[in-house]
């Protein structure tokens, strides 16, 4: 009778998506999805300790079961090939600004943008990155856009809440110049003042983020 | 390999083949890269500096289409009127860059949108930094599990269906079974066909062997056919009346060997018909024997 932890392990290995604790629990008939939660941080424990080449990840929501980064160069070298297709520049503002206003439409990205982004969105839609959300109600009922699980898998986020909050960072003017000039090498801890100032904001999905920008 | 400021685009489909060294996505693009290289305060533009900079740039930007070229345009006339409004001073006593109401709204909400940007864009980056993580992770794409048995609808919109739709009817459009061209037709094809008909039969209707569809090529090349084998003496015709059916007949004397209807007649000069046929070799005489080129083929 193999380990509840082994199964957690088989799980992982086989599927495609992320593996949320919730169905683990269901699998493995568990009492509760903490449990569940425990067994993964168990496997995660073990992988790191054995010092093994495959690490557990949460991402969109579940787990994953991947390989560390410090074995890319032996997989590339598998592969026989060293690009993986990466998105534009246009593409990843596009994400952005999705993945902070969702559902957002396309004329709202587009304003943002100063661009048309009709291309953009649709290879985002083809790469499953985003999808329709439904349509506003406002003139030309235009589509509305979000984010979808995949976006998070690519991105190695666990949710939205994962994306760096730089809500309101930019709204206090004097701090404008300062904000501008971190912003130019951002790393995953936005302004601790900032981040502070917007506690109220925590879902960055909410797209309250409008009414504060123009204020 | 993806820079903020310099991007060579070859997947997005947009971009098309363009390639360029310094490449702005977008007017507020440049207009943040000026402002950084001014170092420029986002909420207190410079117009003068920074107009007549965009339009210096907007000089060597290649546009990749005639929307973003219009972009750019647009905010190349918004900083043209805002800096006009400059050299009209409503009081000339008042420092530098003083604009009246409309103006210093308008400047205030181009400040606004660009603070904005450049946390898009930031953003953006850190999006491609984490991009650049994820590739070196390596996890499973496809499923090792057999497919569940229910198929999970709630990624499902109208939309999606829509496009899936046209997609697959622009697959359908594509594998639609393309006209075959048959292979043209030949006198010497018509006229062994019209022997092996005559062997089992004394007599044939032209109209038979041509068709009755009426195809032009068929009836010409049949009728090329006919008279060639009635010179060769294989066959004769007959035609009642002007524009009837013309009757086939063998001509009993010299069938013989009605599947090689050249070669049987190759002593004959008629070297016109020879040179179609694929057997015939080249016609310069061979070293070992005095006999003719077709005879060996018979």
């Amino acid at each position: 009778m193999p380990e509840l932890i082994d199964v957690v392990e088989a799980l992982l290995f086989a599927s495609d998506t992320p593996v949320e604790a919730s169905r683990i629990q269901e699998v493995l008939d568990l009492e509760s999805a903490a449990t569940a939660r425990e067994l993964v941080e168990g496997l995660r424990g073990r992988l790191d300790v054995e010092g093994r080449a495959l690490q557990v990840v949460e991402v969109g929501g579940g787990f994953r079961l991947v390989t560390r980064p410090e074995i890319a160069p032996w997989l590339v070298k598998l592969a026989r090939s060293r690009t993986r297709s990466r998105l534009s520049r246009p593409s990843l503002e596009t994400l952005a600004i999705i993945g902070y206003r969702q559902p957002v439409s396309r004329p709202e990205v587009d304003a943002i943008r100063g661009v048309n982004s009709d291309a953009v969105l649709e290879n985002l839609l083809e790469r499953r990155m985003i999808r329709i959300a439904g349509r506003k109600e406002s003139p030309g009922r235009p589509f509305l856009y979000e984010t979808t699980r995949e976006f998070l898998v690519a991105f190695g986020l666990r949710d939205l809440s994962d994306l760096p909050k730089v809500e309101g960072e930019l709204i206090v003017p004097e701090l404008a110049a300062a904000a501008a000039a971190q912003l130019t090498e951002p790393g995953p801890e936005p302004e601790e003042t900032a981040a502070a100032d917007d506690s109220t904001e925590q879902d960055p999905g909410a797209g309250g983020d409008r009414v504060t920008a123009s204020s | 390999m993806t820079t903020p400021e310099t991007t060579t685009q070859t997947s997005a489909p947009e971009s098309g083949l363009t390639v360029r060294v310094e490449s702005f996505v977008g007017p507020l693009d440049l207009l943040l890269h000026l402002c950084r290289t001014n170092e420029m305060d986002l909420s207190r533009l410079s117009l003068r500096t920074i107009t007549d900079q965009y339009l210096g740039h907007l000089e060597s930007v290649r546009f990749q289409d005639l929307e973003t070229a219009g972009s750019f345009m647009v905010m190349a006339a918004t900083l043209i009127y805002l800096k006009s409004k400059l050299l009209l001073p409503a009081n000339p006593d008042e420092p530098d860059e003083v604009l009246d109401e409309e103006g210093e709204l308008l400047k205030r909400e181009l400040e606004q949108r660009l603070r904005e940007y450049a946390r898009v864009k930031a953003f953006g980056t850190w999006l491609s930094e984490r991009e650049a993580e994820q590739t070196l992770i390596f996890g499973r794409t496809t499923a090792e599990l057999p497919p569940p048995e229910d198929i999970p609808l709630e990624d499902l919109s109208v939309h999606v269906l829509q496009r899936a739709m046209q997609r697959l009817i622009e697959d359908q459009k594509r594998s639609v079974p393309r006209q075959v061209e048959p292979n043209p037709l030949s006198v010497l094809e018509r006229m062994s066909e019209m022997l092996e008909l005559l062997r089992s039969t004394w007599s044939l209707l032209f109209s038979s062997v041509a068709g009755s569809e009426r195809v032009r090529a068929e009836w010409v090349v049949t009728l090329l056919a006919l008279l060639e084998l009635i010179r060769l003496g294989q066959a004769r015709a007959r035609q009642a009346e002007l524009f009837g059916e013309i009757v086939i007949e063998r001509n009993a004397v010299s069938v013989r060997e009605p599947t090689h209807p050249i070669e049987e007649t190759s002593e004959e000069p008629t070297p016109h018909l020879h040179t179609p046929h694929p057997h015939t070799p080249p016609p310069h005489p061979l070293p070992r024997g005095e006999r003719e080129p077709e005879d060996l083929n018979a």
